[in-house]
């Protein structure tokens, strides 16, 4: 109680905090907290060592060696050699590495740049509140670029009195706002970087296939990257055997360290984990966290049930169809538009539990993946389910269910409609194809159903005819054809 | 390249062929010097537009013949820039909003409003207002119907709105009863002959009675199609003999073609063949709804009377769903596999009855 210390950091960098945290102070803290709960003082014990664990529980996973990255070998090879070849060399070399979210770039970059002894210096745009001073006037500030400038090169040219490591690097993962706006002001920084910069810098990306503002491309346009010399290293997300293996050290470490917060995972848990997090380390290292915590204390049993529940039911589930991929423990996973057309036409047919036949994909579940763009992938649909059918019969069932579901579409101002529309579609397409054709169909893009009318002038008409459009193709394409022959001639 | 159709076209109300007691009522409505909306209807080829350019000339002078085509953009709300073609005089101007497909709605009220908003600058002897003529009314979305219900109403003292459509079902009541709503029918074939012998006398040349009526048959009572026919023949074969061979329009050709494969077999294969030539029908512009009629049309000559009638429901409420809906081939197709169906299981029955 009395070895509590006078001062309290405010900011603790080390992981090793001091362990000897008033634990007086903590209990009463979790009473007031818990008062419903009724806590007993042997659980507020459990609790209070998971309060001093959890705050940097992730960073004990992190791998240390590169051996313990998740990353793929030989993207890991090319960096090393991109840090061995540049840092000896005194110039303002650049990487971009891009890469799907937690796939590994930064843990990376802070492996090799540790086993190299490389001292990393990291930018972090600031916040710019305008704060008036006591005086009501607002302090000169900096454009944001030129902080950033600033920063880096200092960052490169000048070593911290601290250590005397000459080696150094600058790594820049969030980029100032400003770049976003005006990519040409980001062009002029690197100009001035290249020319007076003596250490590396490294840009990390993250990338989403989906949206247009990829920092990645908008950035660093291919002729950005050409005229810098800028080397690009793309990483993909983390395979699945690695990510399992990068699990089960971390299942090694909550074994050896902490035993007290977490169940030991079992295998089970950990397949489920890799199969949610679709390639994202970070993700599944939380979920792992999430399936494994210990539910044992009274005080939280509450939730406690919840989770046992919900982590049994994902086991169980597993079990039964240990073949599907997807147990949503975390992530959902995006399934593409092509995954869910082949999903729709050709329909799986298995036995239920109770005698009755159900679908391996159920409808409900195709739709709740595209119910934001209902009428594209309906019109892909459309384009493709043909070859599939084998009876005529079969066809006109799944036509009618095609026509019923534009007709629903068409009316946008009610969202229930859509979602109408596009279950009619893909639960008739389902049901309507009794002897699926299995054969390999690349599937087809919908047709652009752009109509073009004839020009008057190709008619052979006056420039002011008087009709345009649907009359010329109806009435007078194929008379001026015959008659402007016979002129013609 | 001057076509009959163009060149013979009646340039005067009073000098129109057939529907003359209208003729004489739009005189008299135009005296007044000024009139009303109008919503003017009617099958294609009836003789709708040619009735308007008489009615513009009546009131304006022969100024309104000197036209000129112009490309306006307008922005959607979306900040999307939509152009559209424009063809006007001095005094109308005309534009097909359909054009620009779910936009309609912007062309309409922006559009309207550009044209409200500038008086005629040179009034003396001339009318206040200027005419702008929309087509296609009835293929407009129900949007744009209903902006153009609040724009009539808002600038009606410097514009009028002459309304063109073939059919006033798909016209919201609420125009319906905010013009005068002129109905031009269809002529029959035996005006249309005549009105053939009349601009093949003009042209000097002798056309059989009987090869007049045929081409007014085979056209469909459009005037427009008859006189391209008559015109194709005469370049065809002249002197023209009773029994010559028409010239059919090619789609109609090329639909006939597509019911045949319907019925040669009935399988998703064969569906497919036929789904590539109702997309080639569609992108090459033909109306989905003439496309319907036609391959009906073709297909009912197969089948028995209690099949028709089937087959002829059937058409019917896939058509509606087309009008309703936003893709014709998903309607188009629909109704072909349900024929097929409905056509396979005929056959195998008359066939199984044979044995």
């Amino acid at each position: 109680m009395k070895k509590e210390k006078w001062f309290k950091p405010m900011f603790e960098f080390d992981d090793d905090v001091p362990k000897q945290k008033s634990s007086k102070g903590e209990e009463t803290f979790v009473n007031t907290n818990s008062k419903a709960n009724q806590v007993l003082d042997s659980t507020s014990k459990t609790c209070s060592i998971v309060i001093k664990d959890h705050k940097n529980w992730i960073k004990s996973f992190e791998p240390v060696t590169v051996e313990d990255l998740a990353v793929n070998n030989k993207k890991i090879q090319e960096v090393d050699e991109w840090i061995k070849s540049v840092c000896n060399k005194n110039n303002g070399d650049m990487l971009l590495l891009t890469g799907p979210v937690g796939c590994g770039k930064t843990i990376t970059i802070k492996v090799l740049a540790a086993k190299h002894k490389v001292r990393v210096t990291e930018w972090i745009t600031p916040l710019d509140i305008d704060i008036p001073s006591e005086n009501g006037e607002y302090e000169y500030k900096q454009k944001q670029s030129l902080k950033f400038l600033d920063f880096i090169l200092n960052a490169a040219n000048f070593t911290s009195l601290l250590d005397d490591n000459s080696r150094k690097l600058v790594l820049v993962e969030d980029f100032p706002n400003t770049f976003i706006r005006t990519p040409s002001e980001f062009t002029d920084v690197l100009h001035q970087y290249k020319f007076r910069a003596k250490s590396p810098i490294i840009f990390i990306c993250s990338e989403s296939h989906m949206d247009g503002k990829n920092t990645s491309a908008n950035l660093f346009t291919p002729g950005l990257k050409e005229q810098f010399s800028i080397q690009h290293i793309m990483f993909n997300s983390v395979a699945p055997t690695n990510l399992k293996s990068a699990l089960k050290r971390v299942a090694a470490i909550i074994n050896q360290k902490h035993k007290l917060i977490y169940n030991t995972p079992t295998t089970d848990v950990v397949d489920c984990v890799v199969n949610s997090s679709v390639g994202d380390v970070r993700s599944a290292v939380l979920n792992l966290h999430f399936a494994c915590l210990k539910g044992g204390s009274k005080q939280n049993m509450d939730t406690s049930i919840v989770l046992e529940k919900e982590t049994k039911g994902k086991g169980n589930k597993k079990k039964k169809q240990s073949s599907s991929k997807f147990m949503a423990l975390g992530k959902d996973q995006t399934v593409s538009i092509l995954h869910g057309v082949g999903r729709v036409l050709n329909p799986k047919v298995i036995d239920a539990e109770n005698g009755k036949k159900k679908f391996t994909h159920s409808p409900e579940a195709i739709i709740e993946q595209f119910i934001s763009q209902p009428s594209s992938f309906i019109n892909f649909l459309e384009e493709n389910y043909l070859p599939h059918f084998a009876c005529i019969d079969h066809v006109e069932n799944a036509t009618s269910a095609l026509s019923d579901a534009d007709f629903m579409l068409a009316e946008w101002r009610e969202k229930s409609c859509q979602e109408h529309g596009l279950y009619i579609a893909v639960a008739g397409l389902m049901l309507a194809n009794k002897s699926p054709v299995s054969a390999w169909n690349p599937v087809r893009g919908p047709k652009n159903m752009r109509i073009q009318y004839p020009s008057v002038r190709e008619l052979q008409l006056e420039e002011n005819n008087l009709y345009k459009g649907k009359v010329l193709v109806v009435d007078y394409q194929t008379y001026c054809k015959i008659i402007g022959k016979e002129s013609g001639t | 390249m001057s076509l009959w159709v163009d060149k013979h076209r009646p340039r005067d109300l009073m000098k129109l062929d057939f529907h003359k007691d209208q003729a004489v009522r739009l005189k008299s409505l135009v005296q007044q010097s000024d009139f009303p909306h109008l919503l003017v209807y009617g099958p294609s080829g009836a003789g709708k537009k040619t009735r308007i350019m008489c009615l513009l000339r009546e009131l304006y002078g022969s100024g309104v013949e000197r036209l000129r085509q112009e490309t306006m953009t307008f922005t959607t709300p979306s900040n999307k820039k939509v152009e559209i073609m424009t063809v006007s005089s001095n005094y109308h101007i005309e534009v097909n909003p359909t054009d620009v497909g779910i936009y309609d709605r912007v062309v309409i009220m922006d559009l309207v409003k550009n044209v409200a908003q500038t008086h005629q600058i040179d009034s003396s002897g001339q009318k206040e207002f200027k005419v702008v003529i929309l087509n296609e009314v009835d293929d407009l979305t129900k949007d744009a119907q209903h902006a153009l219900r609040r724009t009539m109403e808002k600038y009606v003292a410097t514009c009028r709105l002459i309304l063109i459509a073939n059919s006033i079902s798909r016209v919201i009541p609420a125009i319906r009863s905010r013009c005068l709503t002129i109905r031009v029918p269809a002529p029959t074939e035996n005006e249309i002959a005549s009105v053939l012998q009349l601009v093949c006398k003009k042209e000097c040349l002798n056309l059989p009675p009987e090869l007049a009526l045929r081409i007014a048959k085979a056209a469909d009572r459009n005037l427009r199609r008859a006189l391209l026919m008559c015109e194709a023949c005469k370049v065809q074969q002249y002197p023209f003999t009773p029994d010559q061979k028409i010239p059919e329009p090619d789609w109609q050709q090329f639909i006939r073609e597509t019911a045949n494969i319907i019925l040669s077999e009935q399988s998703p294969k064969k569906l497919s063949e036929v789904r590539q030539k109702l997309y080639e029908l569609i992108i090459h512009g033909v109306p989905p709804d003439m496309i319907f009629s036609g391959l009906l049309k073709e297909l009912v000559r197969n089948c028995d009377m209690a099949m028709k009638c089937q087959v002829a429901s059937h058409a019917a409420s896939y058509e509606h769903r087309m009008r309703l809906g936003n893709k014709p081939i998903f309607h188009l197709e629909a109704f072909v596999a349900k024929f097929m169906s409905i056509y396979k299981k005929f056959v195998e029955e008359s066939l199984g009855d044979a044995f």
